[in-house]
């Protein structure tokens, strides 16, 4: 009798609270599921950026640190090692309508649908799944003295180049590499875009007698342009943050500095000389470039995100 | 007639690409079954017999296998954590009413393009000075943080796309958020998803900066530093330095192979923008 009286008062009280368990799982949950990624974000990303701007103003050796106002970056101003580099990253972007142009050919021959259009649209991808490291190694082989590049220049009776050994030539291993490892993503990226194209655009063109490459011309380019801007802005933005790891195993940023990049060149003054302060200062120079871009990429084309399909 | 002769031009046009897509994989493969003495004297055709010598010979001088293990350590964890988070994150931004969320995506956007090395000199220094170098922890830990914005970046997009209706009727129903996000949201964007975590995968494996920096003793470095590190050592033994090229490839290409499917799919439905 008591038992069952003390129950009774008790499966009320449980539902109640239940209900108020239920109230504040809907209003707390949203804030705890973003806290693991809040909490990464800020403690390991944005953080250490503040650290990083922080100490681009101070001598800094990675144990002690001295405010030295803008000295590391009035130095960095006079360094004609940092003019050179910075010229690399703007030669470097030759890359980017190469890039736009391999992925556009691949793109447009893959949608024309013809025998074994899958598994060339497979096949093309190949490269984007490859370290960096692994394509760079492969593509200074080829470019070794008697490499494959110097096949063609033994059968004209010419004798073996020294490809990584003078500026121009060792920029263009570096370039092709890139190029050869960033088109299959490209031609995806443009491939989506133009399966949004009314196919009805394209058998009136042919109703009306134009050749094929009118319509790629006039229908097809047109159409996807703003598919085409947002990957130079995405490639410009690859240029100054991904060619570390080809620099690295193609050329050492070398012949002389002709191929450092701006993030190579960090790691050699902080991680090989030690100059921590410096390195940072060359760090924000790097994050304010990428800053930059990425707001220009966002104003450019804030359409991107809605356009989604399923 | 002309339609056929165009598309013939199309195939060889396709086959060109395809041939300088493939051709430098094919050299990788075929030249890690040289000798070395045999590479120098025909590095181009079939090769005439197997001799799996250059294996042998990677095997006994690097630890490559180790290195290979260390990445999958770190690689593994960091891309379960990095996609988890960045669905859920995903998840609040696009369907629940939270205030002060913009702020952090927003924040997100910033840095979602942002080199490793701007966030990794002062790390650098915090882990040794915790006493966490050589440690993989501190790397998994980073990696994952890296990869929470683009994830995040992604997902959101891919969720946007699940009706809010769904959600909605399962509210009124009384579903908790928890119970929307494992029931409905998980299985509904699972092609997303599994795109984005392959991705992450993909950066992770691949990437050489943040693992050279952290990780580079013999008992923790990963393979990407290690092959870095091969074209030194065997600049004039090709067919080992192919060798180790094929092995480091082998995970990220099985993984590509295997998913190609859901994978091709999934970024040609706009996961990639």
């Amino acid at each position: 009798m008591a038992a069952n009286t003390s129950e009774e008062i008790s499966r009320p009280a449980a539902g109640a609270r239940e209900v108020s368990r239920r109230r504040r799982e809907r209003r707390f949950f949203p804030y705890l599921a973003l806290i693991p990624a809040a909490v990464f974000v800020l403690v390991l990303m944005v953080l250490p950026i503040g650290a990083t701007i922080y100490h681009s103003f101070t001598n800094w050796d990675g144990l002690t640190s001295t405010f030295i106002g803008w000295r590391n970056f009035s130095l960095l101003l006079r360094n004609p090692i940092v003019s050179q580099i910075f010229l690399n990253s703007v030669i470097f972007l030759i890359s980017v309508p190469l890039i736009l142009f391999a992925s556009l050919v691949a793109a447009v021959l893959v949608y024309e649908k013809v025998l074994g259009w899958r598994l060339f649209r497979f096949l093309f991808f190949i490269p984007n799944v490859l370290s960096p490291v692994i394509i760079g190694v492969l593509f200074s082989t080829f470019f070794l003295p008697g490499g494959l590049a110097d096949q063609p220049l033994r059968t004209v009776g010419l004798g073996s180049f020294a490809w990584l050994s003078y500026p121009w030539t060792a920029r263009l291993v570096v370039i092709l590499a890139l190029v050869w490892s960033s088109f299959g993503f490209g031609m995806v990226v443009v491939l989506s875009a133009m399966a949004t194209i009314d196919p009805a655009l394209y058998d009136a063109a042919i109703i009306d007698g134009t050749t094929w490459w009118r319509r790629l011309w006039f229908i097809t380019i047109p159409l996807i342009s703003s598919t085409l801007q947002f990957l130079s802005v995405i490639n410009v933005i690859y240029t100054f943050t991904s060619l570390f790891s080809f620099v690295f195993v193609i050329t050492a940023g070398g012949p002389g500095f002709a191929t450092t990049t701006v993030d190579y060149y960090t790691y050699l003054t902080t991680f090989e000389n030690g100059q921590f302060g410096y390195g940072a200062a060359l760090a924000v120079l790097l994050f304010l470039i990428v800053l930059v871009l990425t707001i220009a990429q966002i104003k450019l084309f804030p359409q991107r995100e809605v356009q989604q399909g399923a | 007639m002309t339609s056929r002769l165009s598309r013939t031009f199309v195939f060889v046009g396709l086959c060109l690409v395809g041939v300088s897509t493939v051709y430098p994989l094919i050299f990788m493969a075929l030249n890690t079954m040289r000798s070395t003495t045999a590479f120098e004297l025909s590095p181009y055709g079939l090769p005439t017999h197997l001799n799996l010598a250059s294996f042998r010979t990677l095997f006994s001088q690097v630890p490559f296998l180790s290195s290979i293990l260390h990445s999958f350590i770190v690689v593994v964890p960091a891309v379960v954590l990095a996609t988890l988070f960045s669905a859920l994150a995903a998840f609040v931004f696009t369907k629940t009413p939270v205030r002060f969320g913009n702020v952090l995506f927003w924040v997100m956007l910033m840095i979602m393009f942002m080199p490793g090395i701007v966030v990794l000199l002062p790390l650098y220094v915090e882990v040794a000075h915790l006493g966490l170098a050589d440690n993989f922890t501190p790397a998994i830990l980073i990696y994952t943080a890296i990869n929470i914005p683009y994830g995040t970046y992604l997902l959101r997009s891919n969720f946007r796309a699940i009706p809010d209706s769904i959600v909605e009727a399962s509210r009124v129903d009384g579903a908790s958020w928890s119970r929307i996000f494992v029931r409905i949201i998980l299985p509904v964007a699972k092609p997303g998803i599994v795109t984005v975590g392959i991705l992450t995968f993909l950066n992770i494996w691949n990437e050489l900066f943040i693992s050279l920096v952290l990780l580079h003793s013999p008992s923790d470095e990963m393979v990407t530093p290690t092959l870095a590190q091969l074209s030194g050592k065997f600049s004039t033994d090709i067919p080992v330095l192919m060798a180790g090229l094929l092995l480091g490839a082998i995970p990220t290409l099985v993984l590509y192979f295997v998913t190609a499917r859901v994978f091709i799919r999934g970024m040609l439905s706009g996961a990639v923008r």
